[in-house]
Order: C-alpha cells, then structure tokens, then sequence
C-alpha cells in the first residue's frame, strides 16, 4: 500500500534560494551566450550586458545571504557532495540506471544512495564550485579587473568563460532529470516535500540513516 | 591601413593603436583615458578606434585591463635587420623616460635607471647612441628662446630679427606629438600657439644625419636612426612627411647621394619594443655592463634629464629664458596646482629683461593627462582669458614617464580605477 507520508526535503531557505537561482542564472547563461557569440545589434549587447551585471549581482547577494542564513546546511551540502566512494563509482557505471529506464524501459540494479545520488553529486560540485568561480571572476572582471595583473585578468576571464560554459551545457541536462524526477521538481518548487515511498527508493541511505519522524503521519 | 582616415598625410602611420576585436570584454575602462573620445562601443560590446580621432598615444593600451589594444606598427624585426647589416650606422635615440622603465622588463625594481646598462645593451645589439637627453637640451634652447621673442614681441612690440611672423603668447609646448595632434585636428585656430620647435626625437633624426655624419664617418643615406621612446605617437611623428629636414640640409649642402628624400627618424620603437628586441638577441639588459655613450652626442645637462616628467619642459625651457633675459641662474620652480583646474598646476617668475631694463612677470603653467584636463585650458585660450604666458601640455599622466609605449604594469594599474568601472553601463 502506497504510504501518505512524506519528507521536507527542500525547506523554504533552499526554495528561496533556488528561486532567486533560476532567476538569476537562466537569464545570466542566455546573456553570457550573446555576450560570447555577440550576435545581435550593439544596443541588444549592451542591454546583455545590463541584464548580465544585473543578474550577477542578484546571484551573488542570493549566495551570500544563504551562506548566513543556511551556514549548516551550506556545511552540509558541501561534505555531502564531495564525500565519494566506491558506490558512486558503481553508480556511474550503469549511469545511475536512467538510459536503461528511458531508452531501454528497463529497470537495473541501483546502488542505494544518500540524500543526493552520484550525478546529483556531480552535479553539486560543478554547481558549487563553478557558481563560487563565476561569482569571484564576475565581480573581479566587471568591478576590479585594475586591481589585478592583466594576465591574471586574462587568466580569470577564461576561468569565466570555461566554467559558465561548463555550468550553461549542464542546464538542460539538470532541467530534464529535475522534471523528470517530478515528485523532486515540485517539492523544489511548490511545497518542499516528497513521498516517502519515492525517498525510499531513489535515495534509501537518506531514508535510512537519516530521516527521523516528528509526528505519526507527517515526516 | 584605413583607406577612409581623413586626418592623415600621405605617408603616415594612420593610427598607431587598434583594438583586438577578439580580446575586447567592452569594459569601457579604456574610454575614461582617451583625450579625444575615439574609442566607441557600448559596454559589454567590442570597442574600435576612430582612427581619425585618435592622437596615437597609447593610454588605452597601458590601461586596458583585458590587453585587448595593440600596436599596428612593429619595426623590431626591421631594425635587427639593420643592425645586422654592415652597411648600416644604425643610431639609437634614446628618450629620457626610457631608461627608468626598462629595466622592469629584465627583473630590476620598477624605477631603476638604468643608463649604463641601456648603453652597455644598445651597444652589444649594435647601435650607436644618441641621447635624446642632447637634443631634449636644444629643444628646451629653442622653446626658451622662442619664448622670449614671443613675450618681447607682445610686451614691447619688439619685432623678429629675421622679419618672420611672432607667434602669439600664450605659447604651447610642441614636443608632445599626441598634444600637436589634438591642435591640429581639433583647434586648428590654436596653431600659431605651438612653439615651432621640433620635438627632440625630431630634432635628434636631424643632427644624427646631418652632424653625426662627421661623428660616425658615414653617409646619411647610411645612417639609420630609430627613436627609442616610451611613446607610441612617437611612431606617428616619425611617419610625419615634412621631417625630412636632414635630407633637404644634404640636398642643399651637396652632401646627399640621392634624390629619394629619407625621414629625419626611419623608425621608432617603444620602450617595450626595445626590451623585445633585446630579448630577440639574447641581450639580457640587467646583467649587461654600464658603458658610457661614447660621443657628444651622448652628453647632456640635468635639464634635458627631467624633460620626460610633467612640468620638466617648462622648468628646463625657462631656466634657459631666465638665463638668456638675466643673465643669471632660475632657482627650482615651485609650481602649485591651479584651483578648480585639476591637473593643471601653474607659477609665476619675476624677472628683469636686461634688455629693456623692466621687471617682467611670467606665468607659466603645467598640464598633464589631457583626457582629464586639458579642455578648460584650450577654452580660455581660445576666448582669450588665458592668463599664462607659457603652457607646458603632456598628453600621458605624469608626462612621458607614463607613456603609452612603457612597460604595462603587471599588478594592476590603478587603485581609483578600481572603484569607477561600477559606474559602466552605457
Ligand atoms: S579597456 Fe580593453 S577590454 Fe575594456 S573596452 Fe577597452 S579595449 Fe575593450
Ligand atoms: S591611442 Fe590614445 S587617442 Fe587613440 S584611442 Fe587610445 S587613448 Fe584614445
Ligand atoms: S606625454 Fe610623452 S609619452 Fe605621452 S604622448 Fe606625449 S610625448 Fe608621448
């Protein structure tokens, strides 16, 4: 029988967060697209560049604001996503069982994982540490590049482009598992919860070593 | 070579800078340093050159933060060639501001003078030297003492000894090339107020192929002279056709071989340049031995010395004024800075023309970074409320010790810059 309970798995602090993330990162991926390629008229570039800055800045006082408030959980998220074992590489092996799912509807053995799986945790990393890189370099190339030697300027400017570039092509990927994986999708949008049963299959450490009830029908 | 550039001769370099479409992030840093606006491109797209605005000087390739503008003109390769041809006398002309910069390029602390070395370099890759310091000193002869006619002139109607046309007061300094340019393309009514003096690199091209044919016992045809400066607009006076003068004095003298007119300065390279062309040789300019120049060509005072620094042509020029008109020695001048005209300082001498046996007040004033200050300056000249008698312009900040052909400062250029790219937008 199908249980009714379910999990908090994104708390308000995370949907705020990943809220102002997506406002601020789609359109900074899209106008560091035409700022890479330039293909518009010089008005429309400059109007990129407006959003660009614009949107950086949003994307760094959301960073901030939840290391402050979230300090624990950024902690947190951090030993989660770089704490690797032989599981993960067993994990990525068969991919995490997806192309057998969705191009074979087949369904494989999965080594069981924690709160993220192993491409989450791929993921969380390039997130993490690109998002930390693109934020550093933004400011220094928009608001600081004297202060810094001009190869280093140059240096950093790569650094922008490689890990926006890197981050940009993870997008869709990252778009399709999320609505994929619905019950993940609309607790990260709407109401932060997900069923019980479905954490218990896709992510059964999580569950296991983790999760503690606080009431009889409300996890 | 833009074929639409209307505000060059025939034969000039037209546009020394450019910027490198590829490397341009549109940071608009570079705009706030161009005396004439000739950089456009909205922030965030690719910035160009209006080569016909553009003076050449240079300051918005040592202050791109990116490297994104370039020289159009190198002659390093040209000139090893020569100095590897026998043939040849290739002259160095090194300027003043050079040999207090170079020697960053070779691991010695910023602001090492370094002349021995320089010399001991110059001479191991095969130059002869010409101390532009030599021929700063005539330039500051000539400047002073054209002063002086231009100030009896307007004082006591003294007339010219040669029945030539006076220039008006306030005179202007003429021996910054990017300055000349402005006037000429911007405030061509201003003319008449540039001294006439040639500036030194010119002045050196000159004597290197008229009297340093006695020195280095060689025909000018075989005499190649390079200008060594910290300056790129220096590129664009050498290219200047009416600097030929070298030429016309031989033609004139019966001393030339050929009827083909050679420049005053067949090339010149920056200071950068120089250290590449070292580097090209294997010339390493820190471990080299100090040498002297080796002529007289190679000598002078302290005041062709401080010629590359804001307010050192004006010193230097009126010490010899002070001295022609009292016969006696100018104690350092104390310039102040001028209110409300940031940038611009300015002094005043008393003194007595012997002469006319009357006490004269000249006020002198000093204007650097033109991109900042120099357009009240060029408005009251031109309304005619301009109370100096003698203004001393320098296109770069601090004068050519800053110039756009000096070593690019690898940890960052300046800390006030830091703060105004927050206001790029448009
Ligand atoms: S400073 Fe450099 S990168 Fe910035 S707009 Fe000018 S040329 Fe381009
Ligand atoms: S070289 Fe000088 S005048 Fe020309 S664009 Fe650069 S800063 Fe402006
Ligand atoms: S101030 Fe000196 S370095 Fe700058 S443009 Fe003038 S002559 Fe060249």
């Amino acid at each position: 029988m199908y249980s009714e309970k379910t999990i908090l798995k994104h708390p308000w602090s995370v949907r705020i967060f990943h809220y102002l993330l997506i406002l601020s990162f789609l359109p900074l991926a899209m106008t560091g697209i035409i700022l890479y390629f330039k293909p518009l008229s010089e008005s429309a570039v400059n109007l990129a560049m407006q959003v660009h800055v614009v949107c950086g800045v949003i994307l760094t006082i959301d960073a901030i604001a939840y290391l402050l408030i979230g300090f624990n959980r950024v902690i947190l998220f951090i030993k989660r996503i770089f704490t690797m074992s032989v599981t993960d590489v067993k994990w990525f092996m068969i991919l995490g069982g997806y192309p057998q799912k969705l191009l074979l509807r087949k369904k494989v053995t999965v080594p069981p994982m924690g709160k993220y799986n192993s491409g989450q945790k791929l993921f969380g990393i390039c997130v993490f540490t690109g998002g930390s890189v693109l934020i550093f370099t933004g400011w220094i190339l928009w608001a600081f590049p004297h202060l810094v030697p001009g190869e280093t300027v140059y240096l950093l400017g790569l650094l922008h482009t490689i890990s926006a570039w890197i981050l940009t092509l993870f997008l869709p990927v990252h778009l399709f598992l999320g609505i994929y994986m619905f019950d993940d999708f609309k607790a990260m949008i709407l109401h932060g919860k997900i069923p019980y049963e479905e954490a218990k299959e896709t992510a059964p450490l999580w569950v296991e070593k983790e999760i503690i009830p606080i009431s009889r029908n409300q996890c | 070579m833009n074929v639409t550039a209307k505000t060059y001769q025939k034969g000039e370099i037209p546009g020394v800078i450019a910027i490198n479409a590829t490397v341009c992030k549109g940071c608009d840093a570079c705009k706030r340093h161009c005396p004439t606006g000739a950089i456009t491109g909205m922030f965030g797209t690719t910035h160009r050159i209006d080569v016909d605005l553009c003076l050449s000087c240079g300051q918005c390739l040592i202050n791109c933060p990116f490297g994104a503008p370039y020289e159009t003109s190198d002659t390093v390769d040209e000139v090893i060639a020569k100095l590897k041809d026998r043939n040849n006398t290739v002259v160095g002309i090194i300027a003043p501001a050079v040999r207090v910069a170079i020697g960053e390029d070779f691991g010695l602390p910023a602001g090492s003078l370094v002349t021995g070395k320089l010399y001991g370099s110059m001479k191991k890759a095969g130059f002869e030297i010409l101390d532009n310091n030599f021929t700063a000193d005539l330039t500051i002869m000539e400047e002073g003492t054209e002063f002086i006619t231009r100030a009896r002139h307007a004082l006591f109607g003294e007339k010219s000894e040669h029945g030539g046309e006076i220039g008006p007061l306030p005179q202007f300094t003429s021996c910054c090339p990017a300055w000349v340019r402005f006037v000429e393309t911007r405030y061509p009514t201003l003319i008449p107020h540039l001294s006439s003096a040639k500036s030194p690199q010119q002045m050196a091209g000159t004597v290197a192929k008229t009297y340093g044919t006695n020195v280095w016992k060689k025909s000018p045809e075989s005499i190649y002279t390079v200008g060594i400066m910290p300056c790129t607009a220096k590129k664009l006076e050498a290219s200047r056709p009416e600097f030929n003068a070298a030429y016309k004095y031989n033609k004139k003298n019966g001393r030339g071989l050929t009827n083909k007119p050679y420049p005053d300065v067949d090339t010149v390279l920056t200071t950068r340049d120089l250290s590449r062309l070292f580097k090209k040789l294997k010339i390493d300019l820190a471990q080299e031995e100090e040498v002297a120049g080796g002529s007289l060509l190679a000598d002078y005072t302290g005041a062709g010395t401080i010629f590359g620094n804001t307010g050192g042509v004006m010193e230097a020029a009126l010490r010899t004024a002070y001295a022609v008109l009292t016969g006696s020695e100018l104690k350092p001048l104390e310039f102040k800075p001028v209110r409300g005209l940031q940038g611009m300082k300015s002094a005043s001498v008393t003194l007595k023309d012997a002469k006319y046996n009357k006490e004269v007040t000249v006020k002198v004033a000093v204007v650097h970074n033109m991109a900042e200050n120099i357009q009240p300056v060029v408005n009251e000249v031109l309304a005619g409320r301009s109370p100096y008698h003698f203004i001393e312009v320098m296109n770069c900040p601090g004068g050519c010790i800053n110039g756009g052909g000096q070593p690019v400062c690898s940890s960052g250029s300046s800390w006030i810059s830091a703060i105004r790219p927050w206001f790029a937008w448009k």
